[in-house]
């Protein structure tokens, strides 16, 4: 039930097949500390939106973003750690469950951004528990190659995909490449799936474009 | 629809809540429930323009409505004043430091038109909290139209980029 394998991929492994076999059009979201900064070394993009702090929070946005971008793929990489901090955001993802939206969860059984103080449980069946909160197609995997048959599977369209990756812990904070600037990352993303913008009330809006 | 009846309708201050979210070009609506709001989010999840995501937690919540807004989807959170007070993290952390402009309507529980007994202790900090958070807020004048006061609050986040809660006493929206 323990998906810790003796020998763990690293995070750089699977995101190495992240980007590798990232799906046309991808959006990607990225949980704080590690998980964004080593993406955005690997894979900087207008696509890419990195949390900073928001523990916990990275899977509810993901899930608000695959609803408002129905025709793009959204991968979301969140921790245990965070999973675990708002697990109830699993239970949200099962019941809208958008087809479009892939949840990958680092299990790496610490909470690896402050240090690797230990989880609360880090041996949870976490793929158990997503297909339990109404995520049917969800998986523990420990090897990239499985993660990489995955993604180029694509979705089946039923319904979101919850991947459990078995991972090593990386404990050395990686330097990203970017400055991380809030606005930035969100007005780029914007631009790059053509949100509507707000048109002010001066200028006689009042409301988003088109709306 | 007869006269008599149009007005009693205008007087309904949660149907006119309703329409001016659906005016205004809100598509989405992010809920955790209070007693007061159960009926205006079944009117709501029965609307063809607009979805209704019933979400487990306010920072949760506040959570999903960013991610809607960031997609393109203009948002509103319908949440207790209970429930703004246990999202303050995801407040500060993700919806201020990301300036994502959300409308936020919150039942304002425990004030003393709600002296309920566990309501009052979140009545009385639901302010001085707000104030702390840096969350713009403000309260409904009961004796104006609802209608004018949700758009400026919605406009006021938009011109602003940042939540704005405006707080509802139970006529402005208990259905």
């Amino acid at each position: 039930m323990v998906n810790v394998a003796t020998a763990r991929p690293t995070r750089a492994d699977y995101y190495r097949v992240l980007a590798d076999n990232l799906p046309p059009q991808a959006l990607v979201v990225t949980s704080l500390g590690n998980a964004s900064y080593l993406w955005a070394k690997l894979h900087d993009a207008p696509e890419n939106f990195y949390f900073e702090d928001a523990m916990g929070l990275a899977l509810p946005l993901s899930l608000g973003l695959a609803m408002a971008q129905p025709s793009r793929p959204v991968i979301v990489v969140e921790g245990d750690g965070g999973l675990l901090m708002h697990m109830g955001a699993l239970a949200t993802v099962g019941a809208v469950n958008p087809a479009n939206l892939t949840v990958l969860i680092v299990q790496n059984g610490v909470h690896a951004a402050s240090g690797g103080q230990a989880l609360t449980n880090p041996a949870l069946d976490l793929a158990q528990l997503a297909r339990a909160a109404g995520i049917a197609r969800s998986e523990n995997i420990d090897k990239p190659e499985a993660l990489a048959e995955k993604l180029r599977a694509g979705t089946a369209g039923n319904g979101a995909e919850c991947l459990v990756l078995a991972t090593e812990p990386d404990l050395d904070v990686v330097r990203p490449p970017v400055t991380f600037d809030p606005l930035l990352s969100k007005h780029r993303l914007q631009a790059a799936v053509g949100a509507p913008r707000y048109v002010h009330a001066v200028f006689g809006g009042g409301k988003l474009e088109g709306s | 629809m007869s006269g008599a009846l149009a007005a009693q309708d205008d007087a309904h201050r949660p149907s006119d809540v309703l329409r001016t979210l659906k005016k205004l070009g809100f598509g989405a609506v992010v809920s955790v429930p209070d007693g007061w709001l159960g009926k205006i989010l079944v009117r709501i999840e029965h609307e063809p323009s607009m979805r209704l995501v019933r979400a487990t937690h306010e920072e949760e919540a506040l959570a999903i409505a960013c991610g809607l807004r960031l997609g393109g989807v203009r948002t509103a959170l319908l949440v207790q004043n209970a429930g703004v007070l246990s999202m303050g993290a995801g407040m500060v952390l993700l919806a201020q430091r990301y300036q994502f402009p959300l409308l936020m309507l919150v039942s304002y529980r425990g004030t003393p038109d709600d002296p309920i007994f566990y309501h009052v202790p979140k009545g009385r900090v639901t302010e001085p909290v707000f104030r702390g958070l840096g969350l713009a807020y403000g309260c409904v004048d009961r004796h104006r139209p609802i209608g004018p006061q949700v758009e400026h609050a919605a406009t006021f986040a938009e011109e602003a980029s940042c939540p704005f809660a405006l707080l509802l006493s139970r006529e402005d929206i208990q259905w």
